[in-house]
């Protein structure tokens, strides 16, 4: 229903998934098999005296400190900064205007709360339900009501449904169309207060 | 279709000046035969309301990732800040650059059982990792059909329903059924009053009516079970 991004939700699980793996069996390999052992032991000193070699051969202009280690500085920080931006943007999507009407002399914009007040109003009256609430998001640049309600216990989930259709269906001639919209039933697990009187 | 086109907003408009703008109008019933296919100019939502019902059956593994990032935040800043410092000739905050780099080419001098250790945690909190990734993350959720709206129902709800049936069915008292509701299965446990048997066979169609009344996606299949112990005083 929000905006969040799920694709790339699972797409950085994945990868550092994926990542966990790779160093985990390799890890794993370096203790068990002594051929990848040996491998690494003999091949460690020659990537020691490279690696070492071209940090300290690349001094950055002026400063004398090497420029190989300033560029994974500034890709640390861009990681970061791109991470940060990643959580920021996760859920969102809400929307203030449920319907805009573009005609030749004007537009006609109505407020999400006048859908969301309507809504919630109508639904009060209903003994079969705890609490309600109603928010409109914008699923690909459409207008979609949510409607939450808590039914009381035992309440049929077909009943729920019908009552809140039938008050969506109201909305609809109040506003002269119809808009998408997403009913969400939880609850049901409200106990009674007191215990039953036995009669038998 | 604008506003003061459509047939049905002059009616509307003039009933809900009244008090409640949304009292029904007609019953519960009248007013949602009319509208169901009547109306040509009656907008598709069916692919909205997919997307929508499909997003609010699957976790979108926010938490999982927003946790995943900040770890691999707070690691980044760490290693950036120490090659800053090592950068400008300071002392390092917990181990210098250079140092992890020697410590990683230096592994196998690690105890074999250590690094081993390490490897499996590491590699099976991957595999958790790739599987969460991977798999739907359904939740506890089911949909019902409907022609005006998306509707998801949680489990809870459909289970407190049967529950009721249940103990109407059954004559029990509604404290003595449990029913939990899973992907594909309602299981209803009953606790018979004390020297009141339980007509399983009508309990179970009467779940299985109701079941097929709310025409639940993915279908549910039920199963009753009565208790062999009973109660006293229920």
């Amino acid at each position: 229903m929000n905006a969040t991004n799920r694709a790339l939700n699972r797409m950085l699980v994945l990868v550092i998934g994926l990542l966990f793996v790779i160093i985990g069996a390799g890890a794993a390999a370096l203790a068990f098999v002594p051929i990848v052992r040996d491998a690494w032991v003999a091949a460690s000193g020659t990537v020691a005296s490279q690696v070492t070699g071209f940090v300290q051969s690349n001094p950055l202009a002026g400063t004398g400190a090497s420029w190989p280690l300033a560029a994974a500085l500034a890709l640390l920080v861009i990681a970061i900064v791109l991470l940060i931006v990643f959580v920021v943007r996760q859920g969102g999507g809400h929307t203030r205007t449920a319907v805009t009407e573009r005609a030749d002399d004007g537009t006609v914009q109505i407020d999400s709360a006048v859908a969301e007040h309507a809504l919630e109003d109508a639904l009060a009256t209903h003994p079969e339900f705890v609490a309600s609430h109603v928010s409109t998001y914008a699923v690909r640049r459409t207008p979609v009501l949510k409607v939450s309600v808590t039914c009381r216990r035992g309440v049929s989930p077909a009943d729920a449904s019908r009552i809140v259709d039938d008050t969506l269906t109201a909305l609809d001639r109040l506003l002269g169309r119809e808009l998408p919209a997403l009913v969400q039933l939880s609850g049901g697990f409200r106990a009674r207060v007191r215990s039953t009187t036995r009669l038998q | 279709m604008s506003i003061t086109q459509s047939p049905d907003a002059a009616t509307a408009a003039a009933s809900g000046a009244g008090a409640g703008a949304l009292s029904p109008a007609g019953g519960p019933a009248a007013g949602r035969a009319p509208l169901a296919t009547a109306d040509p100019s009656r907008p598709d939502h069916t692919a909205v309301h997919r997307r929508v019902s499909r997003r609010e059956t699957h976790s979108p593994r926010s938490l999982l990732a927003i946790l995943l990032a900040v770890v691999l935040v707070v690691v980044f800043a760490w290693i950036g800040t120490e090659i800053a410092l090592s950068l400008f000739g300071f002392g390092a905050l917990l181990v210098a650059p250079a140092d992890m780099f020697t410590s990683v080419l230096n592994l196998p001098a690690l105890p074999v059982a250590v690094l081993a250790a390490a490897g499996i945690v590491v590699a099976v909190v991957g595999v958790l990792l790739v599987i969460a990734a991977v798999s739907p993350g359904r939740r506890p959720r089911h949909t019902l059909a409907s022609e005006r709206s998306a509707v998801v129902i949680d489990n809870e709800v459909i289970a407190s329903a049967l529950a009721r049936h249940a103990s109407l069915a059954a004559d029990v008292d509604p404290d003595n059924v449990t029913v939990s509701v899973s992907h594909r299965l309602a299981e209803v446990r009953l606790v018979p009053s004390a020297g009141r048997p339980i007509d399983r066979a009508a309990v179970q169609t009467e779940v299985e009516k109701h079941l097929a009344a709310y025409d639940l996606r993915p279908r549910l299949r039920a199963r009753v079970r009565v208790t062999e112990q009973s109660k006293v005083g229920a």
